[in-house]
């Protein structure tokens, strides 16, 4: 494999994202109450250059860097590609580097280790002494957590996992946090903490590199320390804990220690969330009981403000979840052609190409994606065909109006798993993470006669003879005409 | 200092006025420790200079009620066990 030359820490990204114009220094004061907030979530909104706020009301030395990877040209700096490189291209790439040997992490001496430059141990805990923002007004809480990696291990089979699970401040040494029952935590504490009564123990990192970040919210089956590393084309720098035994991102800015405790628990929420609402109910929540924060010096806190359209996290799941279940249905030996979701459909629309070579493929597929562990996290599969453009919206969509047959292509799954997050949700379904699913199944029918039955698609490139659209197409600007206004 | 805090509830009717009420309940005052969480034994009262305190109100989504409280603070309440304070 070629030379990845990738951001190799928050700080090396923030640099190169500003280099290319796609993030902005502000130096006049910000506050964290509310004005970060609004500035990240106007950013996601217009997709605008990602805001690097250097200058933090109260909190003198440290900084934001908000909507880091809210634009698919921010992704490609992230991984070290030309920001002009198009989604299938970025794809492509990721696919490349997730297929490849996983890369191990290394572990430093924490005199090597920039995340132990400030240390906070015992009566000096308070997370108050971070910037922690108020992302949105109205939120329950300042939120530690938006865009980071929440790090655990299982005890028995030594698994870490980094996941991102909201964290809200409740207060100085206290937060709680969204970690559902089907998430890699979820399962941990259910399966072996909560049970035992015993408290597990958890670091918190804060300005991941953005391939880790990248890593904590993909979800692959390979443990994020090496997928990070296969992203970025080297192994990551971990570094141990102070007071526990987890290992963290040695370059990471902010690491809060501590452990979730199995038998306490504090409110959390209400939080502006990624599917554009504050949906899931204010409750009592995982409790994560803090012992330790250790930071850089001028340490950058990262922002992800989930709200409408696109955030990260709508962008960069959206992603993941579709070349995940891309690399899952091709090893199923399915003649899937691409696997896309629209930022815009807030990772709720799986669109799927494939080649119908037999029936019934739409709904093998649908049982696949939904069955698997990608599957709490999308309710809508959306099949076409390979002639499809599964990135182009007015081809999918036009596909779906015309091809979906009310009562034959539109299938129904009752009672699976969905989120608290789901906004269509009853109250009940989301305290209890219960779902239902749908397929679309826009494929013609495989017993249709393909010559008299299955309609001709009346396009310009598919009914005009190759020789007359080529005359058509160079004489263009001859006949008058200055380019079609979209 | 009247100090300022907010509640979250689902109904106002949680706020049942001339008895004790156990809250839990944000402060509001500026500072770095703005919007921190303590339990407490309180008493409120719709007439704003029943109590030196004031309390805001916000509903299960984060919207601003237009209902405001004074607040008399009683007691904090600890109910984090001992083995982790």
């Amino acid at each position: 494999m070629a030379k990845i030359s990738a951001p190799k820490n928050n700080r090396e990204f923030i640099d190169a994202c500003v280099a290319s114009g796609d993030a902005v220094r502000i130096k006049q004061e910000v506050d964290w109450d509310n004005e970060a907030g609004a500035i990240v979530r106007r950013v996601c909104e217009l997709g605008e250059a990602a805001p690097f706020m250097e200058n933090i009301k109260d909190y003198p030395g440290f900084s934001y860097f908000g909507a880091p990877l809210s634009t698919y040209r921010r992704m490609a700096i992230a991984l070290g590609m030309d920001p002009a490189s198009t989604l299938p291209q970025i794809g492509a790439e990721y696919l490349k580097r997730t297929n490849s040997e996983p890369i191990a992490p290394v572990i430093v001496d924490r005199r090597d280790a920039p995340c132990k430059e400030n240390i906070l141990l015992g009566d000096d805990v308070d997370l108050c002494k971070l910037p922690v923002p108020l992302v949105h007004d109205g939120d329950g809480g300042r939120y530690v957590g938006t865009w980071h990696g929440v790090i655990t291990k299982h005890p028995v089979r030594g698994d870490v996992n980094w996941g991102m699970y909201r964290q809200m401040m409740w207060d100085g040494r206290t937060m709680s946090g969204a970690v559902f029952p089907f998430s890699d935590l979820g399962k941990t504490l259910t399966d072996y903490y909560l049970p035992r009564g015993e408290g597990c123990p958890f670091a918190t990192a804060i300005g991941l590199s953005p391939l880790a970040a990248m890593a904590a919210c993909a979800p692959s089956p390979i443990p994020e320390p090496e997928l990070t590393g296969m992203l970025a084309g080297e192994a990551v720098r971990l570094v141990k804990c102070e007071t526990n035994d987890l290992e963290v991102p040695a370059d990471a800015e902010i690491i809060i220690e501590g452990m979730i405790l199995p038998d306490y628990k504090v409110e959390e929420g209400p939080f502006g969330e990624y599917t554009g609402y504050r949906t899931s109910p204010r409750d009592f929540r995982v409790t994560f009981r803090v012992d330790a924060i250790t930071y850089r010096n001028n340490a950058t806190m990262t922002i992800s403000n989930m709200g409408v359209p696109q955030d990260e996290g709508q962008l960069l799941r959206s992603f993941s979840l579709g070349l995940e279940l891309e690399k899952l249905l091709k090893s199923q030996g399915i003649p899937v052609t691409g696997v896309y979701m629209h930022p815009r459909s807030t990772h709720h629309m799986m669109i799927v190409g494939v080649k119908p070579t037999y029936a019934g493929i739409a709904m093998q597929i649908a049982q696949l994606a939904f069955g698997s562990k990608l599957g709490p996290w999308f309710h809508m599969v959306m099949v076409v065909d390979d002639q499809t453009d599964i990135f182009n919206w007015d081809e999918v969509y036009h596909a779906f109006c015309t091809r979906c047959n009310p009562e034959r292509g539109i299938h129904v799954f009752k009672n699976t798993t969905g989120t608290a997050l789901y906004p269509h949700a009853t109250p009940h379904e989301r305290k209890y993470s219960i779902g239902s699913k749908v397929l679309f199944d826009c494929l013609w029918p495989v017993d249709w006669d393909k010559t008299n039955d299955v309609p001709t698609v009346v396009s310009f490139k598919n009914v005009y003879p190759k020789d007359i659209q080529e005359k058509v197409v160079n004489n263009w600007a001859d006949y008058g005409f200055r380019g079609a206004k979209k | 200092m009247a100090n300022k805090w907010e509640v979250f509830v689902m109904d106002l009717g949680e706020l049942a006025e001339g008895k004790e009420l156990e809250l839990t309940i944000r402060t509001l005052n500026d500072g770095l420790h703005k919007y921190t969480y303590q339990r407490a034994k309180v008493e409120v009262s719709s007439k704003l200079d029943q109590f030196a305190d004031s309390l805001q109100v916000r509903l299960g989504r984060g919207q601003l009620s237009d209902r405001k409280f004074s607040i008399r603070v009683i007691e904090r309440v600890e109910r984090l066990p001992a083995q982790y304070r």
